[in-house]
């Protein structure tokens, strides 16, 4: 048995288990990527801490995240929904929806690209039309981050709509009829029967895009870079920012962790919820 | 049929063409001719033609399908043991490798990624392409691993036992009866598995330095000039990004499912 996990475990700890380490020692330095630095003890911690943009950043991260959570969840579970009603070509329709997510993020950011770029892009002349002004998608702060969090949605909807209809099919239809009788409208039916049944499914689920959206990278990178004013930055791009742009390895990989000891904590507290709810 | 379904259809349609309008942009531009081209308006060849002619993309396209094709091998043969050992297994070492998956899966990519770029430029693994398979195999592990192990669960146990009490060990096993009937768990490990590696970004602009070892994704960065972009070309190379990942997903996506990986990681 040891034998058909070693390769893995090998693995994993090369690959994770030992940058972690590697990683934590270079937050302690205050080097470049092709020189250690000097030991700087906690001063990249303290320095992030209290800096405005990695607040900002945080921040970010947090509205970042919620929306793509539960937008994606939204939007993947009303169509999973509606998918389970009868509908000619429904199964054209599926895989259709799903291609968000098959599509490479470069490929599809430059899509998005091309259609909200300038104030003479598709997008903005129809908002123009719409009387709704002529919003420069990627140089204003607010549009800027809407824009982001509606291209996440849009991304990770289809794995969400996977994960929703995986756990709908296991819902036995005579539940509804049961409901139906009893006069339940269509609305308390989702509240009270199949919200409950998909439950633990539905939590998994959110933990998971949870872990996604937090690490994202090229969904903000590859359309914003972090801008405007750093409007789009978030801790992952941050970080990439700081060791890649600035050359403060030091500094970047802090970040990295700083998000890293969060996410340990709360990645363990969740396995065990998890595990607590299945059992 | 009443008209609650062709309502239901003309509703689902207009939700998929909304959805589509990045993609549909993509095949449009690609078949448009450019502003500077002499031939003005309707379908045209000539961005792909143009694109193939003055550019690497077939080189960053071989590159891309050799660490594709290299990541599903190596991470199918790595996580479908492991997921058998997850499947099976109840015993304290098996939970802690099932936490470690779970663990390393909800870190950023990013922090692993520069103690990595500083150790693979020591031993020449950056610019290369097993150096990127290497991560991606790494990187797409614990959803394989779960994957694996949520098929092998609605393969009865006691198949195996049988073969046990026959005087078979746990390896053959796990190869003759749990493996040769996991053919839809491996072909959706498999899908998954290419779609990181095709798909992925930060780890290609960290690791790839050099044009001669561009994979698709940063081949078509090159593209993107201040004010001045090529959209035809750009486009172009897009397409060609687009077709394996389609193409592998529309044929086999009766075979993907995600479904499980909720069950396994909730060992069940």
């Amino acid at each position: 048995m040891f034998l058909l996990i070693a390769p893995s475990v090998a693995l994993l700890l090369l690959i994770h288990g030992f940058p972690l380490l590697d990683a934590f020692r270079q937050s302690l330095h205050d080097g470049t990527l092709i020189n250690t630095g000097s030991f700087v003890g906690i001063q990249n911690y303290t320095d992030n801490l209290t800096s405005e943009v990695f607040w900002k950043a945080a921040s970010f991260t947090l509205v970042f995240t919620v929306v793509g959570v539960f937008g994606s969840w939204a939007v993947g579970l009303g169509l999973a929904l509606l998918l389970r009603t009868r509908i000619p070509a429904r199964g054209v329709f599926k895989v259709l929806l799903l291609l968000p997510w098959v599509v490479p993020i470069v490929v599809s950011s430059t899509a998005i690209n091309w259609l909200v770029a300038t104030s003479s892009s598709p997008i903005p002349q129809l908002f123009e039309t719409l009387g709704l002004g002529q919003p420069l998608f990627l140089a204003d702060p607010f549009w800027a981050r809407i824009l982001v969090c509606v291209f996440k949605v849009w991304i990770s909807f289809p794995f969400m709509m996977m994960m929703s209809s995986a756990a709908l099919a296991s819902v036995d239809n005579s539940v509804y009829e049961a409901a139906r009788v009893d006069g339940a409208t269509g609305w308390q039916q989702l509240r009270w029967v199949t919200l409950p049944i998909v439950a633990r499914s539905t939590y998994i689920s959110w933990i998971l895009m949870t872990i996604f959206c937090v690490n994202d990278f090229p969904t903000i990178f590859l359309l914003t870079g972090g801008g405007p004013i750093d409007a789009t930055n978030s801790l992952v791009v941050l970080a990439y920012r700081l060791v890649f742009q600035n050359q403060q390895v030091g500094e970047g990989v802090s970040v990295a962790f700083i998000m890293t000891s969060v996410l340990v904590v709360i990645s363990t507290l969740l396995y065990r919820q998890i595990r607590k709810a299945a059992h | 049929m009443g008209a609650g379904p062709w309502l239901r259809f003309v509703l689902m349609l207009a939700i998929v063409a909304i959805t589509l309008v990045p993609i549909g942009v993509v095949l449009f531009l690609a078949f448009t001719p450019s502003a500077a081209s002499a031939s003005s308006g309707g379908f045209t060849m000539e961005n792909f033609s143009s694109v193939f002619a003055t550019s690497d993309v077939l080189l960053w396209l071989q590159n891309s399908l050799l660490v594709t094709l290299g990541t599903v091998f190596v991470s199918v043969a790595v996580a479908a043991p492991a997921g058998y050992v997850l499947s099976r297994g109840r015993s304290r070492a098996v939970s802690g490798y099932s936490l470690m998956l779970f663990v390393f899966q909800s870190l950023p990519v990013i922090t692993s990624v520069i103690p990595l770029f500083i150790l693979f430029a020591k031993i020449g693994l950056v610019d290369s392409l097993l150096g990127l398979t290497i991560v991606y195999v790494a990187s797409s592990m614990a959803v394989a691993t779960w994957m694996m192990a949520a098929y092998m669960d609605s393969i009865p146990i006691s198949l195996e036992e049988a073969a046990w009490i026959d005087g078979a060990s746990m390896f053959r096993g796990f190869v003759q009866i749990v493996l040769r009937n996991s053919l839809p768990g491996v072909l959706s490990t498999a899908i998954f598995t290419f779609l990181v590696a095709w798909n992925d970004y930060l780890v290609a602009i960290v690791f790839l330095r050099s044009a001669v070892a561009f994979t698709l994704p940063v081949g078509i960065q090159s593209f993107f000039q201040q004010n001045t972009t090529d959209w035809g070309s750009v486009m172009a190379i897009a397409v060609v990004m687009l077709i394996p990942p389609v193409a592998v997903f529309v044929l086999l996506n009766k075979y993907f499912s995600v479904g499980g990986i909720g069950g396994s990681l909730a060992g069940q």
